[in-house]
C-alpha cells in the first residue's frame, strides 16, 4: 500500500530531516511511528502526500507515485489519503459539516464546489462520515465551540469523508487531555479493523503505541532504528529509539 | 550614550522648530484672530442646510462607491502580495507597486483625475478607489500572511485545487479581517472625501470652500456641522458593525 525508498529530506537551509528511509507497508496495518519530537516521524508522514518535497527518493502510495507526480496526479493520490493533525486544523469558523465536507473536496467539482455547491451524494457521504465518529448531533455548530477531543474527532471524519485507502495521523492525542487518547485511538484502531483501511500513526508515547500497533517503526535522528510487531520492543529497543535519557 | 541621543535629539528638535517657524508668540498673538473668525460663524446659517445636506450625501456615496470598488480591486492584489500565497516572483514586485501608488494620498489622486475626467464627484471616486485600493491591498497581504497553516495543510492534504484550498483554507480565515478592514477604511474615507470638493472633486468640501471663498463664514459653519455630524455617523454604525465581525 505504501512504499518508501531512499526518503531523503532536507528542510532548508540544511537540516537533515530524513536520511534515506526505506520501508514498505502492507494494507491493512496498523503501524505506529514511533521516536522523540525531532526524530523525523512529522517530515515523514507529511512526505507521504507531499505535504513535504522530498529532496531524493521514491514514494507510492496505493499504487500510484507520489514523488515526481504533476500537479493532478499529487491531488489525485492525495484524495486517497486522508490526515488526522495534532492541531485538528479545523476550520475554526465553519460549521462542524462543512469541515466534514471539505473532505470531498478532491472528488466534487472544483468550481461548483468554490461557490459553495455540493452534489447531495457528497453532503450525505459528509454526514455519514459525522455520524460515525458519533457527533452527528453537533453538525450545525461551529467547529471552534467544540471540545479538543470532539474537534479530532471531527478531524477524523473529515479524513474518512475522502474514501481513502490509507490515513495518516500525526501525533492525534499530543494536544488532548490524556484521558481522551484511548477515545481517539481506538475509533482509529476501529477504521483499521472494520473498514480494512490502513494507517500510519506517529506517537512519541511508547505505551499507547504498544497498545494499538501492529506493527511499530521507529525513529531517531531522521532514521529508522527499528521496525518489528510491537512484543519485539524490548528495552534495548525502548533505548535505541528514546536514547539513554528517560 | 544616553545623555548625547539626548543631546541630539534636543538639537535636531530646535533645528526643526526653527525652520519651521514654529512660534509660541505668534500662535499666541493670532488667538484673538481665531476667536475672531469663530464668532463671526455663529450662529450658523441654516438656510443652506439643504445644499450641506446634498453635500454630505454626495460626499458619503463617493466614499461608499470608491471604498466598494477598491474593496473587490484589492482582492487579487492582496493575495498577489502574500508571502505565503504568491510565489516570490510575483509578491516582490507586487510589494514594491502597492508602496509606490500608497504613498500618494487620495488628495493628490483627486488633481490627477480632474485634469483627467473633469469636475465633480466622478473623479473624487477614482481618487478613492485608487488610494483605497493599493492601501488596502497591503492590510490583505499582511491578514493571508497571518493565517494559521493549520487548515491550509488539512485542506491541501484532501486533494483539493489551489483555488479550492484559498477558498476552503484561506478565506473564511481572513474574510472577517477583510470586512473590518473595508469599514475602516470606509471611516478615513469619508474624511477624506470631506476636502475632495476643495479640487474640484464633488462632494461637501465644495460648499465649504465656497462659502470661505464668499467670506460667508455664517453659512461654512453650517457646512461644517454636517460634516462633523457625517463623520461622527458613520464612525458609529460602521464600528458597530466592526464589533459583530470578531
Amino acid at each position: 500500500m505504501i512504499e518508501v525508498a531512499g526518503l531523503r529530506v532536507v528542510l532548508p537551509p540544511s537540516t537533515v530531516a530524513l536520511h534515506g528511509v526505506d520501508l514498505t507497508i502492507a494494507r491493512g496495518e496498523f503501524v505506529v511511528v514511533l521516536g522523540r519530537s525531532g526524530a523525523g516521524k512529522t517530515t515523514f508522514l507529511r512526505c507521504l502526500n507531499r505535504l513535504v518535497e522530498p529532496t531524493a527518493g521514491t514514494i507510492r502510495v496505493a499504487g500510484r507515485a507520489v514523488t515526481g507526480a504533476g500537479a493532478l496526479a499529487v491531488r489525485e493520490v492525495r484524495r486517497q489519503i486522508g490526515m488526522v493533525f495534532q492541531q485538528f486544523n479545523l476550520v475554526r469558523r465553519a460549521s462542524t459539516i462543512d469541515n466534514v465536507l471539505a473532505g470531498r473536496l478532491g472528488y466534487v467539482p472544483p468550481v461548483a464546489s468554490v461557490f459553495g455547491s455540493f452534489p447531495r451524494a457528497d453532503r450525505e457521504m459528509a454526514r455519514a462520515c459525522l455520524d460515525q465518529v458519533g457527533l452527528g448531533h453537533l453538525a450545525e455548530r461551529r467547529a471552534d465551540t467544540l471540545s479538543g477531543g470532539e474537534q479530532q474527532r471531527v478531524a477524523i471524519a473529515r479524513a474518512l469523508a475522502q474514501r481513502p485507502e490509507v490515513i495518516l495521523a500525526d501525533e492525534p492525542t499530543a494536544s488532548l487531555d490524556p484521558a481522551l487518547t484511548s477515545s481517539i485511538m481506538d475509533i482509529l484502531k476501529a477504521i483499521n479493523v472494520e473498514q480494512g483501511l490502513t494507517l500510519v500513526v506517529s506517537q512519541h508515547q511508547l505505551e499507547t503505541a504498544l497498545a494499538y500497533a501492529t506493527r511499530i517503526v521507529g525513529f531517531r535522528q531522521g532514521r529508522i532504528v527499528f521496525d518489528g510487531p510491537p512484543k519485539a520492543v524490548t528495552p534495548t529497543v525502548v533505548r535505541a529509539i528514546y536514547g539513554d535519557a528517560p | 550614550m544616553t545623555r548625547a541621543v539626548f543631546f541630539v535629539a534636543l538639537v535636531v528638535f530646535a533645528w526643526l522648530a526653527w525652520d519651521t517657524g514654529a512660534d509660541p508668540v505668534r500662535l499666541a498673538r493670532g488667538l484673538p484672530w481665531i476667536l475672531d473668525f469663530v464668532r463671526r460663524m455663529m450662529p450658523p446659517d441654516v438656510s443652506v442646510l439643504p445644499a450641506a445636506l446634498a453635500g454630505a450625501l454626495k460626499t458619503v456615496e463617493i466614499a461608499l462607491l470608491g471604498t466598494a470598488v477598491a474593496a473587490v480591486l484589492a482582492l487579487p492584489l492582496g493575495f498577489l502580495s502574500a508571502r505565503n500565497v504568491a510565489p516570490r516572483a510575483v509578491f516582490y514586485p507586487a510589494r514594491a507597486v502597492l508602496n509606490f501608488f500608497r504613498s500618494v494620498d487620495t488628495l493628490v489622486y483627486a488633481l490627477v483625475f480632474v485634469a483627467a475626467v473633469g469636475l465633480g464627484p466622478f473623479p473624487g471616486v477614482l481618487a478613492v478607489v485608487a488610494y483605497t485600493t493599493t492601501s488596502l491591498a497591503k492590510l490583505y497581504g499582511e491578514a493571508v500572511e497571518g493565517v494559521d497553516p493549520g487548515p491550509v495543510d488539512a485542506i491541501t492534504a484532501t486533494g483539493a485545487t489551489q483555488l479550492q484550498v484559498l477558498r476552503f483554507g484561506v478565506i473564511p480565515q481572513v474574510l472577517p479581517l477583510f470586512l473590518s478592514y473595508v469599514l475602516y477604511r470606509l471611516e478615513t474615507n469619508i474624511r477624506a472625501a470631506t476636502v475632495l470638493g476643495f479640487v474640484g472633486a464633488g462632494g461637501i468640501g465644495f460648499y465649504l470652500q465656497t462659502y470661505l471663498r464668499m467670506i460667508d463664514y455664517r453659512a461654512a459653519s453650517t457646512v461644517l456641522l454636517v460634516t462633523v455630524a457625517m463623520v461622527m455617523v458613520v464612525d458609529a454604525i460602521s464600528s458597530r458593525l466592526r464589533d459583530r465581525l470578531v
